[in-house]
């Protein structure tokens, strides 16, 4: 059985993670004038339709891109020796200092609960269009799955193989990787819990939800 | 004048642009992303190009970032390879109509757009009366009107007596064998045209298909074309055969010329074959003005009858073997890409098609980590040892650095080096060709085991050209 508790104080002897904000592309570099210390908010609102706060802006091509802090948190460094500057893509511009949301803990305890498919090797992953589908109208509780099934195309070197589901049967529960980005070998892929554990499951997030107390 | 060219482009066809440049005089600028960081290109940038000559940039299919790259470079030009912006039109169209304009190194962008498109170049084959494949001869969006087009497809096939049909799908705006699947059950036709439709849209945002009649045990040939700028003068580099694929129709050998009818023998006059295609294509460049390097696709049936299957607007991977076999005014060492940097910066031709003679036979070997007993499986992992023995009568291209080891990025193309073999005919070629890939050793490690294709290159090379 799952140590809630124990997980629970583990991730609370460190509660933060370090987000590093890079250049998502080339071009000339301006921060906003903040300072180290300063509080940022992430995206925000029913729709999340509100952009975090504004840390730079990258102007490539004539065009400003915003960039936007991610996460609520703190700012930690800014280097300012880049302002005006042209930058290479994935050039470090900042880091924020983040408090664990009550979701981010629920995701990570839930990675111990839940059986994980993982990645069989670095590529790009997307359902099948049946399943795509299913998730984008019934969301992701709605779809069942099997052994053997067949549930994800495999993208790699512009090649693409289906993949077939191997593990309990269940239901997708927690989805982690993101169309069009590379998953390396062994990370996970989605988390499946077996129809007979879904209530365990609740009460491990009703759990994290009372006892996790966000910054 | 020296210009300073961008290579918008990555592994080996970039290291070959690069030496083409410094070949010309010309100063040159290279584009790399964070997965192809130890490639072989980074390497030869920074040893031939100095400081300002290298920069990482988020994607390659990102023409922003090309662009961006080329102003604060202070790039004049922009070769793009051979990849997606080679037969892009409107990436051609904006490098030369921005604010700071640049040459683009390939055909005006009205050319491109004109035969870049498979269906266009089929319209205007049609038009002058070169043959092409039956089919749809535009982008089909409709489920329903390309169901129609296959089952006429079918039924004709049906007619004409053949005990197997076969209808191919394919990805309007793929190239290079990408996004083709054949379909033999009419039942199973939508299905796959389904599977088309999503891969094209999510590998070329656009849905658009081609349906056209699959022919059998055909061969793969090609007419390497290179024009001037202004679109008056053209010359052939002779024909490659380039029929020796893998299952998804990609490329593994290439040949040159595409047939030897002095050495082998052929169902079909093949000689006639040869001049009869290189002929439809020279008729082709001239009536679209055609105006750089190119390439004429065909295939040939087992009769001896050619169909113009697309014209490839850019320098393509396998120049090489056609350069191999060609001399200019008798001279070996022929560069198709320094050709095509010329012809852009509008350089005269200075020679005329007597000129270029063909001395023996050229092989192209693509060495791959795959796994061709599983339909050709791209095998991802770390290089470990790769090696070969130099030879005068071979040419190697390859991005893999041979000073360390070299993880194979997911992100592109599987290919990991081209050898180019001379031999004074087929026969000597092979030898060559066998006793190449007997030295060559390629090592690695991988999760599911490393596997290579230098069995199949060294099976296939014992058949080569015959048909």
């Amino acid at each position: 059985m799952l140590n809630v508790k124990e997980l629970l104080e583990e991730i609370k002897a460190s509660p933060y993670k370090e987000i590093v904000v890079r250049a998502p592309h080339t071009g000339v570099v301006e921060f906003a004038e903040l300072a180290v210390g300063d509080a940022v908010v992430g995206r925000s609102g029913t729709y999340q339709e509100k952009p975090g706060t504004p840390l730079a802006t990258l102007t490539r091509e004539k065009n400003r891109k915003p960039i936007n802090a991610p996460e609520k948190g703190e700012v930690q460094s800014i280097r300012t020796e880049l302002e005006g500057q042209f930058v290479e893509a994935g050039e470090e511009l900042l880091t924020i200092r983040h408090f664990l949301t009550r979701k981010e803990v629920i995701e990570l305890i839930l990675q111990q609960a839940l059986h994980l498919f993982r990645a069989p090797e670095r590529a790009k992953y997307y359902f099948i269009p049946e399943v795509d589908q299913k998730l984008k109208v019934s969301g992701k509780r709605s779809v069942k799955v099997h052994d053997g099934m067949d549930m994800l195309i495999v993208s790699r070197m512009k090649r693409e193989t289906p993949l077939a589901y191997s593990g309990p049967d269940g239901i997708i529960y927690s989805v982690y990787f993101h169309r069009g980005e590379n998953v390396d070998a062994g990370e996970p892929l989605l988390g499946i819990c077996p129809e007979d554990q879904l209530s365990t499951i609740q009460d491990v997030v009703t759990r994290v939800q009372s006892e996790w107390e966000e910054e | 004048m020296t210009q300073r060219i961008l290579i918008a482009n990555r592994g080996e066809i970039a290291i070959r642009i690069m030496k083409a440049c410094r070949k010309l005089g010309h100063e040159f600028v290279v584009l790399y992303t964070d997965a192809d960081a130890e490639s072989g290109h980074v390497d030869l940038a920074r040893e031939l190009g100095g400081p300002r000559s290298l920069y990482r940039i988020q994607s390659y299919l990102d023409a922003n970032e090309v662009l961006s790259v080329a102003d604060v470079a202070e790039a004049t030009a922009v070769h793009p390879g051979y990849g997606f912006f080679a037969e892009d039109f409107r990436f051609a169209r904006r490098v030369v109509r921005r604010d700071s304009p640049l040459t683009f190194i390939g055909p005006s962008w009205w050319v491109i757009r004109d035969l870049g498109d498979k269906i266009n170049t089929k319209r205007i084959a049609r038009s002058l009366g070169v043959p092409t494949i039956p089919g749809s001869d535009r982008p089909i969006y409709s489920e329903m009107e390309a169901e129609e087009i296959a089952r006429n497809l079918f039924a004709f096939q049906r007619d004409q007596g053949l005990v197997n049909s076969c209808v191919l799908v394919k990805a309007s705006a793929g190239g290079g064998g990408m996004g083709i699947e054949e379909v033999e059950d009419p039942d199973q036709f939508r299905s796959t045209y389904r599977r088309i439709r999503n891969y094209a849209k999510r590998n070329f945002n656009d849905e658009g298909v081609l349906i056209e009649q699959r022919i059998f045990d055909f061969n793969h040939l090609e007419v390497q074309v290179l024009s001037e700028r202004g679109g008056e003068r053209h010359v052939h580099f002779g024909t490659r055969n380039c029929s020796v694929q893998s299952t998804g129709m990609q490329k593994r050998i290439e040949v040159a010329p595409g047939f030897v009818p002095d050495e082998l023998g052929y169902a079909f006059n093949a000689a006639k074959v040869l001049e009869d295609i290189t002929n439809h294509s020279l008729t082709m460049a001239a009536d679209v003005g055609y105006d750089s390097v190119g390439t004429w696709e065909w295939i040939v049936t087992p009769r001896g009858e050619p169909f113009l299957m697309e014209v490839n607007t850019r320098i393509q991977v396998e120049n090489g073997v056609s350069a191999a076999i060609a001399r200019i005014g008798g001279h070996d060492g022929t560069d198709l890409i320094a050709e095509q940097i010329r012809m852009a910066f509008g350089d005269g031709m200075g020679y005329a098609q007597d000129d270029i003679t063909f001395d023996g036979v050229g092989i192209e070997y693509r060495i791959i980590a795959e796994n061709p007993a599983q339909r050709f499986a791209p095998c991802s992992g770390t290089i470990t040892r790769f090696s070969w023995t130099d030879q005068p009568w071979l040419t190697m291209h390859t991005q893999i650095p041979q000073d360390r080891e070299y993880e194979i990025p997911m992100e592109y193309d599987p290919n990991l080096a081209l050898a180019i073999i001379h031999g004074a005919d087929l026969r000597e070629a092979k030898e060559r060709g066998t006793a190449f890939l007997d030295s060559l050793v390629l090592e690695g490690r991988a999760a599911s085991g490393f596997n290579t294709n230098i069995d199949f290159l060294r099976e296939k090379t014992a058949s080569l050209l015959e048909f």
